[in-house]
C-alpha cells in the first residue's frame, strides 16, 4: 500500500538537488517510466505499442458473423442428441443462421454477408473461432474478459499496461475508456494505484469539453488563464520555498503546468471534428464510428489503451429478433472497424497497434424464443488485428454446431497473455503485491499464442 | 471417423481376448500372458497419450499437480485427486478420467478434446482392468505443506501478548514527554538522527485542528491559543477538539474506510439493490466515535449488536457493517451451483473485511487452498465463512416490536421481493416462462405490503438464519433462509462449491486460539466471533488498530501493510513502541480518545515539519520520525476547509446523503453519497478509495486531472466568487489582501505575497476589471497552503 509518495519520485527530486526550478518535467516522467520491480517483466522494442479493444457488449453471435455452421441449416428446429447444448436458460431447437457467408480476401477466410467491409480487410485479421470463457452471465463474464477474474476488484487490462509500461504522453491519460457510465467500471485500476485507472469519456459526445470533466474554463481564454496560473504558481513557489523541498508540493506545481497544457492538448486530441469530412464519412458519423476515429487519434498521440464499448447497455444480447437486430446493428460496426484497420494501416500505425474485437461470450446455436440465441461461454469468436499478429488466419474451431470450442481452444487468459506479450510484457512476471500475495492479470493461467504471432 | 473405425474394432477384439477383469498388479500366474498383452496395450495406446497430453499438469513434472491429481504412477492414477479416483479398474463408468476426456465433467485435456478412437482406447484399457506397470514414482515432488505450521504460527510476532515494554535508554531523554517519545528517540539516536524542534504554536493548532476535526481553526482560535502560554494549553486544546461534535465526523470517516462502507453494491440488479438507509450506520459510527465507545465494544456492536446483553433496537444501526456489505447479483434464472458460488463470494467478502480490517490477516487467501504463508488453514476459512453463511441480510425495524412481529416483517420483505422478482422475470420476454399466476402474485404483494412495521424506520442489518440455495424450483433458483438454524459450511475444494469436502463447525481461527478452538454455540456465532477478536485475538486486534490510528496521525503507519500483519506483511519500524502502545490502549479501556491524547501530546507529534537536508539524506521517507511529516490533506478535509473559509459550510450533522458532485451540496464531505457502483468522479479524482472491498489505506496521487477541477470546475469558481463577496472591499489592495489572508489562511500575508497579489490585481484590472478580485480569490483557494498541513 502506497501511503507515502513513491520513492522513484523522491529519488528523482533528491537527484535534482534543489527541488523546484531545477527539476524538469521530463526528469520526473523518466523516473515514472521505469517502475522498480517491473523492469524484469518488460522486453524492449515489442511489436505493439497500443491496444484498441473494440468491445461488443452483450456477446455477439459468432455463428452469424464469423463462424459459419452449415449444420445449423440441416438441423434447424431440431435438438440433436449427439451434443449437449444446455445453457443456463431453457432453450429450444437449433436456430439456423439467416445469413450467408462469403470467402474473402486472398486468405479466403469466411465472413458473414453482414460484414462486407471487414471481409475486404480480412487479410489483416486473425479470427479466433475457438474462444471460451468461464461464466455464462454478463457482468462476471465482462469482468473476466477485462480483468481475468469475475471479482469486481481486479485491475483491468489497460490499468496493468499502464502500471507496467508507464505513459507515453503525460498530457493525456494513458488509458481511455469510451464507455457509458453504467458499463461496470471496466476501466478500474482495482488494487493497483489509482493513477493507472482508465479515464472514462462519454462516447456520445463529440465536443471534448463535454467528454472531459472540467476541461474548459467557462469564461477565461488561454492568456487570461495563464495570467491567473502564474499568480497561483508564484504563491505556490513562495509556499514551497519556505519549506525548502517537498515532493507533493513540487508534484502539484508540475501537475498544474501539465493540466494547463492538457486543456489544449486534449481539446485537440479528443476533437474528431478536426478530421476531414471524408474521413468522418468513412468511419461513419455515428457513436461507434466516431469512437473508432477518436481511438485512432488517441493512439497516434501515445495513449496506450483505448477501450471502445459498443453500447449503451448490452446491444449484442440478442435473445430475440436476431435477424432484424443484426441487420440493423452490423453496418455501423462493419464500417467503423474496417475503416479503423485501413486507416491505421495507411498511417503505418497498424503494425504497432493491436486491435481486439469481441464480446464477453458468444451465443448458442439453439434459440430461446425462436428468434434469438442464449449466452454461450463455451465457444465463440474474437478477432485480433495488427500489433504483430498474423492476418488472414482463422484459428481454432467450434464443434459442428458452433457450441463448444473443440480445436486449438483459446481462453481469455491466453488472450490476455498474448496481448501483454505483444506489448512487451511477460504476463508471468508483471505482478503487484496486494493483500498478501503477488497478483497477475492472468493469475496462474495463460499461454502466449505464439502460433498467431507474425 | 471412418478411418478410425478399424481401430475401435481392434480394441474390442482385444477386450474379448482378456475375459478376466482385474487389476494388473494382482495378476494370477494363469493370466500372465494376457497381462503382458495388457501392459503392451498400455504402453502403446495409453502411456504416450498420458505423457503427451496430461503429464504437464498431472505428474511430478508439475510444480503443483492440478487438482492434486497425478497420473504418472499406478497408485496415483487410482488414488486420483481432489474429486476422487481417476481410474477404477474394470469400471469405465465410474472412472473420472474417462468422463473428463469425454468432456462430460471436467474438460480434459483443456487444449482440445482427444480424438474419439483414443477415448475408446482408454475405455477399453479401463475395462481391461487398467493394467499399469508404473509402480515407481518418476520424481517425488509431493511438496510439503506450504505456509506456516501451527506451532510456528503461534510464535508469530503479531500474535504475541502485548505488554508494557521497558523504556529504552537514550542520550536526550529530557526531550521525551510521553512513553512513545522514548522509543522514537532511541531509534533516532540509533540512526544518527536528532528530533526536530517543536513546531510553533500556530502550526500546532492548525495541525491539531485539521487532524482531529478535519476543519481549519478560526483566526480567533489561533490567537487565543498562541497567546495562552500556560503549560496545560495544548492539553486543553486537545480536550476541546476531542469534545467537538466535528471530531466524530472526521474520525468516523477514517473508520468508514476500514468498514468499506457504501450505500449500494458494485452492480445494481433485482437481487442486490442499493441500501437507501445506509446513512444510519454512518451516523452511528460518528456518534460512537464522539462518545468514545471502547474499541472492543465498538467492534462487538458492529458484528453482533442484536445478540448483546442490554440490546437496544437503535443499536441495530451498528449492524450496517454487515448489512451494507457488498452483495453480488444472484439472478434466479441461474443454476444452483452458480448461485451458490455467488453466495460464497458474499461470504468471502465478509471473511476478508473482518480478517484484514480487524485482524490484519489475509484469511481470504485460504478460500481455495491452505494459506501459502500464514498459519491459516482452509478449515479456518470455512469455519469463519460459516458464521456469515448463518446470516440473512435484511432490513430490521428500529422501533420496538416483538420477535414474532419482527420475523413477520422479515418474512414479508423476502416474500414481496421474491414475488416481485418472479413477476418481472415472468414478464421478461427473454425468459421462457409461464405468464400464469401473475395477477394472483400481484394481489399477494399488495396484501403483504400491509404487514405491520414494514414501513417503520429500519436499517440494513443481518438476522441469524442459515443460508442455503434452493434449486428445487425448475424455473428459478432461490436463496433459502432458515431462521433458528446456523450453517456449518463444508470446505469447498479449490474454492469450488461443486466439490464440497469435510463440514467444518463454525469457530475462530486456530492459530489465535490458546487450545483447539471451540465451536460457536449461540446462533450464527457472530457474538462469539466478536468476543474472540477482543479476547484471544486482542493483542493482534489492538496492534492493528493502534497502527492504523498512528498512520492517520502521522501519515505513515508503524507497519506499512496496515491490513496484513502476517508473514507477507512488513515488520513494524518500532516494534516495542507498537507493543507498548497497544498494551496501554487495552489497559486504558480500548479508548480511542486516550490513544489520541497519548500520541498528540507527545514530543514526537509536536515536532516541526521543517525539512532538514542532513536528516533527509539519512532517512528520506521519515521512517524514524525526525520531523512531523508535512503532507496533503485528504479530499474531505480539503473540501470542508474550502467551504469553511468561504463561509459556505453547512455544519448540520447527520441524515441522508447528498452527492458531492451536486453544486448545491455544501455539507461536510462525510455526508456525501458513497457509491460502489458509481464512485463519485470527483471523490475518485482525489483518491477516495473504491470500497467494493476492504482497502488498507488511501493512495495519495497528484494528477493533472485534479488540477482541472481547481482551474475550471463550477464548484471552485463559485466558491471563489463567494469568497470574494465576503471581503469588505476597500480601495487599498494591500488591505483587501490582508483581509483575505486573515480569512483563508488565518495569518498576515508576507511582503512578497503582498507584492505578488498587488501586481496581479493591477494587471488583471486592465483586462478583467469585473472579475479581477474573484480571479485572485480563486488562486488563493487553489493555493497549496490550503491543501497542505505542516
Amino acid at each position: 500500500m502506497l501511503i507515502s509518495p513513491p520513492p522513484t519520485r523522491r529519488q528523482a527530486l533528491a537527484a535534482a538537488g534543489s527541488g523546484f526550478g531545477l527539476l524538469s518535467l521530463a526528469g520526473l516522467l523518466a523516473a515514472e517510466k521505469a517502475p522498480p520491480g517491473r523492469t524484469s517483466a518488460i522486453r524492449p522494442n515489442p511489436p505493439a505499442k497500443h491496444v484498441i479493444f473494440l468491445f461488443m457488449t452483450g456477446g455477439p453471435s459468432h455463428m452469424d458473423l464469423f463462424d459459419p455452421k452449415p449444420a445449423l441449416q440441416k438441423f434447424a428446429g431440431q435438438r440433436p442428441k449427439t451434443v449437449d447444448l444446455r445453457t443456463e436458460r431453457v432453450t429450444k431447437g437449433i436456430l439456423a443462421s439467416p445469413f450467408s457467408f462469403r470467402r474473402s480476401g486472398r486468405s479466403g477466410v469466411q465472413v458473414s454477408e453482414l460484414l462486407p467491409r471487414l471481409g475486404a480487410v480480412i487479410d489483416d485479421i486473425c479470427v479466433i473461432r475457438s474462444m471460451y470463457t468461464f461464466n455464462p452471465t454478463h457482468t462476471p463474464a465482462r469482468n473476466l474478459i477485462h480483468s481475468g477474474n469475475i471479482a469486481v476488484t481486479r485491475p483491468t487490462i489497460g490499468a496493468w499496461l499502464n502500471y507496467g509500461l508507464g505513459s507515453e504522453n503525460e498530457n493525456l491519460p494513458g488509458f481511455v475508456a469510451l464507455s457509458h457510465p453504467r458499463s461496470g467500471k471496466l476501466w478500474r485500476s482495482g488494487f493497483l494505484p489509482s493513477k493507472y485507472q482508465g479515464t472514462r469519456f462519454s462516447p456520445d459526445e463529440t465536443a471534448p469539453e463535454k467528454m472531459i470533466r472540467y476541461l474548459k474554463n467557462p469564461s477565461q481564454d488561454q492568456a487570461s488563464q495563464r495570467q491567473q496560473l502564474d499568480l497561483l504558481q508564484q504563491l505556490n513557489g513562495v509556499h514551497l520555498a519556505q519549506r525548502g523541498t517537498d515532493s507533493f508540493l513540487e508534484g502539484r506545481i508540475q501537475a498544474m503546468e501539465t493540466a494547463f497544457r492538457m486543456q489544449f492538448a486534449a481539446s485537440d486530441a479528443f476533437d474528431i471534428r478536426k478530421e476531414p469530412g471524408s474521413i468522418r464519412e468513412q468511419y461513419g458519423k455515428n457513436t461507434f464510428g466516431n469512437n473508432c476515429l477518436l481511438a485512432r487519434r488517441l493512439v497516434e498521440r501515445g495513449v496506450r489503451y483505448v477501450q471502445v464499448f459498443s453500447g449503451p447497455g448490452q446491444p449484442w444480447d440478442d435473445h430475440h429478433d436476431i435477424d432484424a437486430n443484426l441487420r440493423k446493428r452490423c453496418p455501423d460496426i462493419d464500417r467503423g472497424c474496417a475503416t479503423l484497420l485501413a486507416d491505421l494501416k495507411q498511417r503505418g500505425l497498424l503494425d504497432e497497434t493491436l486491435v481486439v474485437w469481441g464480446g464477453e461470450f458468444g451465443r448458442t446455436p439453439v434459440s430461446e424464443a425462436g428468434t434469438g440465441r442464449d449466452h454461450n461461454p463455451y465457444g465463440y469468436t474474437m478477432w485480433l488485428a495488427g500489433g504483430g499478429i498474423r492476418g488472414g488466419v482463422a484459428h481454432g474451431a467450434t464443434d459442428e454446431f458452433g457450441f463448444r470450442a473443440v480445436e486449438n481452444r483459446v481462453n481469455i487468459h491466453d488472450l490476455h497473455a498474448t496481448l501483454l506479450h505483444q506489448m512487451g510484457i511477460d504476463h508471468e512476471k508483471l505482478t503487484y503485491r496486494f493483500s498478501g500475495r503477488d497478483f497477475r492479470l492472468t493469475d496462474v493461467h495463460g499461454r502466449v499464442l505464439h502460433e498467431l504471432i507474425a | 471417423m471412418h478411418a478410425a473405425f478399424p481401430r475401435v474394432v481392434a480394441t474390442i477384439t482385444l477386450m474379448m481376448m482378456v475375459p478376466v477383469v482385474m487389476a494388473a498388479d494382482r495378476q494370477p500366474a494363469a493370466t500372465k500372458k494376457s497381462a503382458s498383452e495388457g501392459v503392451e496395450f498400455f504402453e502403446k495406446k495409453i502411456r504416450p497419450v498420458l505423457v503427451k497430453h496430461c503429464y504437464k499438469c498431472h505428474s511430478g513434472k508439475a510444480k503443483q499437480p492440478k487438482g492434486k491429481l497425478r497420473l504418472d504412477s499406478r497408485d496415483f492414477i487410482r488414488r486420483g485427486g481432489e474429486t476422487g479416483p481417476a481410474v477404477v479398474p474394470g469400471k469405465p463408468g465410474t472412472s473420472l478420467l474417462l468422463k473428463a476426456i469425454r468432456y462430460e465433467s471436467l474438460e480434459m485435456p483443456p487444449s482440445g478434446k482427444l480424438p474419439e478412437p483414443v477415448i475408446a482406447d482408454f475405455q477399453a484399457w479401463i475395462r481391461l482392468g487398467a493394467p499399469d506397470p508404473r509402480d515407481k514414482v518418476a520424481t517425488a515432488t509431493t511438496r510439503s505443506q506450504p505456509g506456516m505450521s501451527l506451532a510456528r504460527g503461534r510464535r508469530w510476532w503479531s500474535f504475541q501478548p502485548v505488554k508494557q515494554q521497558s523504556l529504552p535508554r537514550t542520550r536526550r531523554s529530557k526531550w521525551a514527554r510521553h512513553r512513545i517519545d522514548h522509543f522514537v528517540l532511541a531509534e533516532l539516536e540509533k540512526h544518527g538522527l536528532a528530533p526536530s524542534p517543536p513546531a510553533d504554536r500556530r502550526t500546532l493548532i492548525r495541525r491539531l485542528t485539521l487532524d482531529l476535526l478535519g476543519l481549519p481553526p478560526t483566526t480567533a482560535q489561533i490567537d487565543r491559543f498562541t497567546a495562552d502560554k500556560r503549560s496545560g494549553a495544548v492539553r486543553q486544546l486537545v480536550d476541546r477538539l476531542l469534545s467537538s461534535r466535528h471530531y466524530g465526523e472526521r474520525w468516523g470517516r477514517h473508520w468508514l474506510d476500514v468498514a468499506r462502507w457504501a450505500e449500494d453494491n458494485p452492480t445494481s440488479e433485482a437481487t442486490n439493490r442499493p441500501h437507501p438507509d445506509a446513512w444510519r450506520y454512518r451516523d452511528w459510527v460518528i456518534e460512537a466515535v464522539n462518545r468514545d465507545v471502547p474499541y472492543d465494544r465498538f467492534i462487538k456492536l458492529q458484528l453482533a449488536a442484536d445478540l448483546m446483553p442490554g440490546f437496544r433496537r437503535d443499536d441495530l444501526r451498528a449492524l450496517g457493517y454487515l448489512g451494507t456489505a457488498p452483495t453480488y447479483h444472484k439472478d434466479p434464472r441461474l443454476s444452483k451451483t452458480v448461485i451458490e458460488t455467488i453466495a460464497s463470494d458474499d461470504w468471502d467478502e465478509r471473511v476478508d473485511a473482518v480478517s484484514r480490517g480487524l485482524l490484519g490477516l489475509t484469511v481470504g487467501c485460504a478460500r481455495c487452498h491452505e494459506h501459502k504463508f500464514d498459519a491459516v488453514t482452509q478449515e479456518d476459512y470455512y469455519a469463519l465463512a460459516g458464521v456469515f453463511a448463518s446470516n440473512w441480510k435484511v432490513k430490521r425495524p428500529l422501533v420496538e416490536l416483538t420477535e414474532a412481529q419482527e420475523r413477520r416483517v422479515i418474512w414479508a420483505q423476502d416474500r414481496i421481493w421474491r414475488l416481485k422478482v418472479a413477476i418481472s422475470l415472468k414478464k421478461d420476454p427473454a425468459t421462457p416462462s409461464t405468464p400464469e399466476g401473475i395477477a394472483s402474485m400481484e394481489a399477494e404483494v399488495a396484501a403483504l405490503e400491509q404487514t405491520p412495521y414494514l414501513d417503520a424506520p429500519s436499517m440494513h442489518a443481518v438476522y441469524d438464519a442459515a443460508v442455503y440455495i434452493d434449486g428445487s424450483d425448475p424455473e428459478f433458483t432461490w436463496m433459502d433462509f432458515r431462521i433458528g438454524e446456523p450453517r456449518d459450511l463444508p470446505v469447498f475444494l479449490r474454492g469450488n462449491v461443486a466439490t464440497p469436502g469435510k463440514i467444518i463447525p463454525r469457530r475462530f481461527l486456530e492459530v489465535l486460539s490458546p487450545d483447539s478452538p471451540q465451536p460457536f454455540k449461540h446462533g450464527s456465532g457472530r457474538l462469539e466471533l466478536a468476543e474472540q477478536i477482543s479476547t484471544n485475538a486482542a493483542p493482534l486486534a489492538a496492534r492493528v488498530f493502534v497502527n492504523r490510528v498512528w498512520g492517520w496521525h502521522f501519515g505513515r503507519p508503524l507497519v506499512m501493510t496496515t491490513s496484513d500483519f502476517g508473514a507477507q506483511g512488513q515488520q513494524p519500524t518500532h516494534p516495542r513502541l507498537l507493543d507498548d502502545l497497544a498494551a496501554a490502549f487495552i489497559a486504558n479501556g480500548w479508548s480511542l480518545k486516550w490513544l489520541h491524547r497519548e500520541i498528540l501530546l507527545s514530543a514526537t507529534y509536536a515536532q516541526s515539519s521543517r525539512h532538514r537536508a542532513a536528516a533527509a539524506t539519512i532517512d528520506p521517507v521519515n521512517r524514524w520520525l525526525w520531523r512531523f511529516a508535512p503532507r496533503r490533506v485528504d479530499f474531505e478535509t480539503w473540501r470542508d476547509s474550502i467551504l469553511a473559509v468561504t463561509g459556505s459550510l453547512d455544519t448540520r450533522p447527520f441524515g441522508p446523503s447528498q452527492s458531492v458532485d451536486e453544486i448545491k451540496n455544501v455539507r461536510r464531505t462525510v455526508y456525501a453519497t458513497v457509491s460502489r457502483r458509481q464512485v463519485s468522479p470527483l471523490m475518485r479524482l482525489y483518491d477516495f478509495p473504491d470500497v467494493a472491498q476492504h482497502v488498507p489505506g488511501r493512495d495519495v496521487t497528484t494528477t493533472p486531472l485534479q488540477q482541472l477541477f481547481v482551474f475550471n470546475s463550477e464548484f471552485f469558481i463559485q466558491q471563489a466568487r463567494t469568497l470574494a463577496g465576503r471581503i469588505d472591499s476597500t480601495s487599498d489592495d494591500s488591505q483587501n489582501i490582508a483581509s483575505l489572508y486573515h480569512r483563508v489562511f488565518a495569518r498576515k500575508p508576507s511582503g512578497k505575497e503582498l507584492v505578488i497579489g498587488r501586481a496581479f490585481l493591477a494587471a488583471r484590472r486592465k483586462t478583467h476589471a469585473r472579475t479581477a478580485w474573484a480571479d485572485y480569490c480563486q488562486a488563493i483557494l487553489a493555493a497549496s497552503e490550503l491543501i497542505f498541513v505542516d
